[in-house]
Formats: structure tokens, C-alpha cells, sequence
């Protein structure tokens, strides 16, 4: 009786190991959880020789708000520390008194068609032009973290002809 | 008859106009970017920028920087014919065209991939990162042009 009790644990426990493991392994191998905490970390350099030229450092797409407005927008940076924005594709309608801004991304006046009050932002001069490639010059001294958006505003009106959110390049 | 005829010389000698800029292009010795996007996941939270290069040989590279997903088992970076997909889509379920670029080298970090010749950027819009293992797209970054 005890023998037989005994023996039949074992077998439990056999079956229950020759089962069980295979099943752990193959749920490991399927889910390997353990790279839940392990990361693989790479820093391939770019894949030429880079040059002494300006490099993207943000860019963004132009979406129109008060006015169609579409095209790219870039903020380049030299290896001496000159930085621009570069406006490319672009496109939007004419207006009077038409600028160029840099403001906060989050400002909850760049939702809005009409800006009440003042916008918090950093000037970039008139719009050259309502179409074509254009760039700008950026003062270094500008926190492009914070002012991480262009802004095409018709001062006259506080009208947001459109806004460009920049992520990083 | 003879207006088919001169419709078809038009387009020879606009595929020739055309065809003579391609080769000015290729000899400017410049690199130039094509593509750009950021990624967005949440699932599998997934963020960065991926970018397509030509070089000056014509060769197309991906590149992603400020790159971050989470880690998993054998994923890859492919090609999607397609502007953009959903977390933990299924592609293989989906039969959407993809073009492979090879097994991912890292969860982080910057990192560049070769883009067979011949492939078609005007379809294939979107970079996936994507589990083979169990068919789940990690994230994705729909491309513009730059």
C-alpha cells in the first residue's frame, strides 16, 4: 500500500518533469522573457562619409490651419554652431504682413485659427514668399527644445496660416 | 492611326528628356535624403526616426536614430506596402507586400540597413519594426517625403 503509494508519487512526479520541462522550454524559447530586462544597444555611425555641410536637426510637416498651408520644415545645423530653418515643398496663400515664427508645439493658441492676445514665440522674419524653398536664419541662442514649432502667422490678423511640429532628426 | 503614332513619339521623347536628368543626378556626388517618418507604438512602446538615403551609387539605406523598442524574439525590419499600420497588426494575416531588410541589430541606438535595389518607395511607404514570431508589428513609422 505505502510502496504503491509511494511509487505512484514517482511516477506523478516524472511525467509531471518530462512534461513540464519540455513545455518551459518551449515557452521560453517562444517569449524569451528575459529580454524584457536585457537591451541591445547599437551606435552605428551614418553610412557615408559625412561633410562639412549642415545637417537636419528637427524637421516637421506643415499642416494648415486659417489657410492651406503644406511643405517641410527643417532646422539645420553647422558644425560651427549656425543653425536655420529651412522651408521646403512649401506652400501657402499670400496674405499681408505674413511671418515666420518658432513657438511652444504645446501652445494651446496654435489649435486655434485666430490667436487671442500674444503668442509666445521667437520671430523669423517675413515670409519671403508663399511658395517655394526658403531659409531662415536662427539666432544659436534660441532653446529649439522649447520653441519646437514653425508657425507661418499673419501678424495683421493673429491668424495661424499653419504650424509644423518638430521632432528631433 | 497617325494620332496614336505621334502620341507614342511624344512619350519617347519625354522618357528621353527624363531618362537623360536621371544620370545628372547620380553624378552629383551627393548624398541625398528621400524619406523620413517617426515611429509611433504603443503597445511594444516604440519611438524614434527612420530615414532613407541614396548614395551616390544609387544604393538606398535606412537609418534610424533616437531609435527605441522593446526587446523580443527574432524581430525584424521590414518594408510595408502600405502608409502606415496599426499596433500589433498582422501583416502575414493581412498578405501585405513587404520588402525584408534583415533580423533588428538593437532595441536602442542608431542603426542603418540596406534596401534591395529596385525597391519601390512610392509603395512601400511604411518601416515596420515586426515579430516574425508571432506576426505583431512592434511599431511603425510612416514615411514622407523630404
Amino acid at each position: 500500500m505505502t510502496t504503491s503509494f509511494v511509487s505512484s508519487l514517482a511516477r506523478k512526479k516524472l511525467i509531471l518533469t518530462a512534461v513540464g520541462l519540455p513545455v518551459l522550454l518551449a515557452a521560453w524559447w517562444a517569449f524569451r522573457p528575459e529580454k524584457l530586462w536585457i537591451n541591445e544597444k547599437v551606435d552605428e555611425p551614418v553610412p557615408f562619409a559625412s561633410t562639412g555641410d549642415p545637417q537636419p536637426v528637427y524637421t516637421g510637416t506643415l499642416e494648415g490651419k486659417a489657410h492651406q498651408t503644406s511643405g517641410r520644415a527643417t532646422i539645420y545645423g553647422s558644425p560651427a554652431g549656425k543653425q536655420y530653418l529651412r522651408l521646403t515643398d512649401f506652400m501657402t496663400s499670400n496674405g499681408p504682413d505674413v511671418h515666420v515664427l518658432l513657438a511652444r508645439a504645446g501652445d494651446q493658441s496654435l489649435n486655434q485659427e485666430i490667436v487671442k492676445g500674444e503668442l509666445d514665440s521667437v520671430e523669423l522674419g517675413p515670409l519671403k514668399g508663399n511658395q517655394g524653398d526658403q531659409n531662415y536664419d536662427v539666432q544659436t541662442s534660441v532653446d529649439l527644445s522649447k520653441y519646437n514649432a514653425v508657425v507661418i502667422y499673419c501678424e495683421r490678423f493673429h491668424a495661424v496660416f499653419g504650424v509644423a511640429r518638430l521632432d528631433q532628426f | 492611326m497617325n494620332h496614336n503614332f505621334n502620341t507614342a513619339g511624344t512619350l519617347a521623347v519625354l522618357a528621353l528628356v527624363f531618362g537623360s536628368f536621371l544620370p545628372v543626378f547620380a553624378e552629383s556626388g551627393n548624398v541625398k535624403t528621400l524619406e523620413t517618418g517617426t515611429f509611433h507604438g504603443k503597445v511594444h512602446s516604440t519611438m524614434g526616426r527612420a530615414t532613407i538615403y541614396q548614395e551616390e551609387d544609387g544604393k538606398l539605406v535606412l537609418r534610424l536614430t533616437h531609435f527605441k523598442t522593446s526587446n523580443g524574439p527574432d524581430v525584424h525590419v521590414i518594408l510595408i506596402a502600405g502608409t502606415d499600420a496599426e499596433d500589433d497588426a498582422n501583416f502575414l494575416k493581412g498578405g501585405i507586400e513587404r520588402v525584408e531588410l534583415g533580423s533588428l541589430k538593437g532595441n536602442e541606438g542608431d542603426q542603418n540597413y540596406e534596401i534591395p535595389a529596385g525597391t519601390d518607395l512610392a509603395k512601400f511607404r511604411t518601416v515596420s519594426i515586426y515579430c516574425e514570431r508571432f506576426n505583431a508589428n512592434f511599431g511603425a513609422a510612416p514615411l514622407e517625403k523630404f
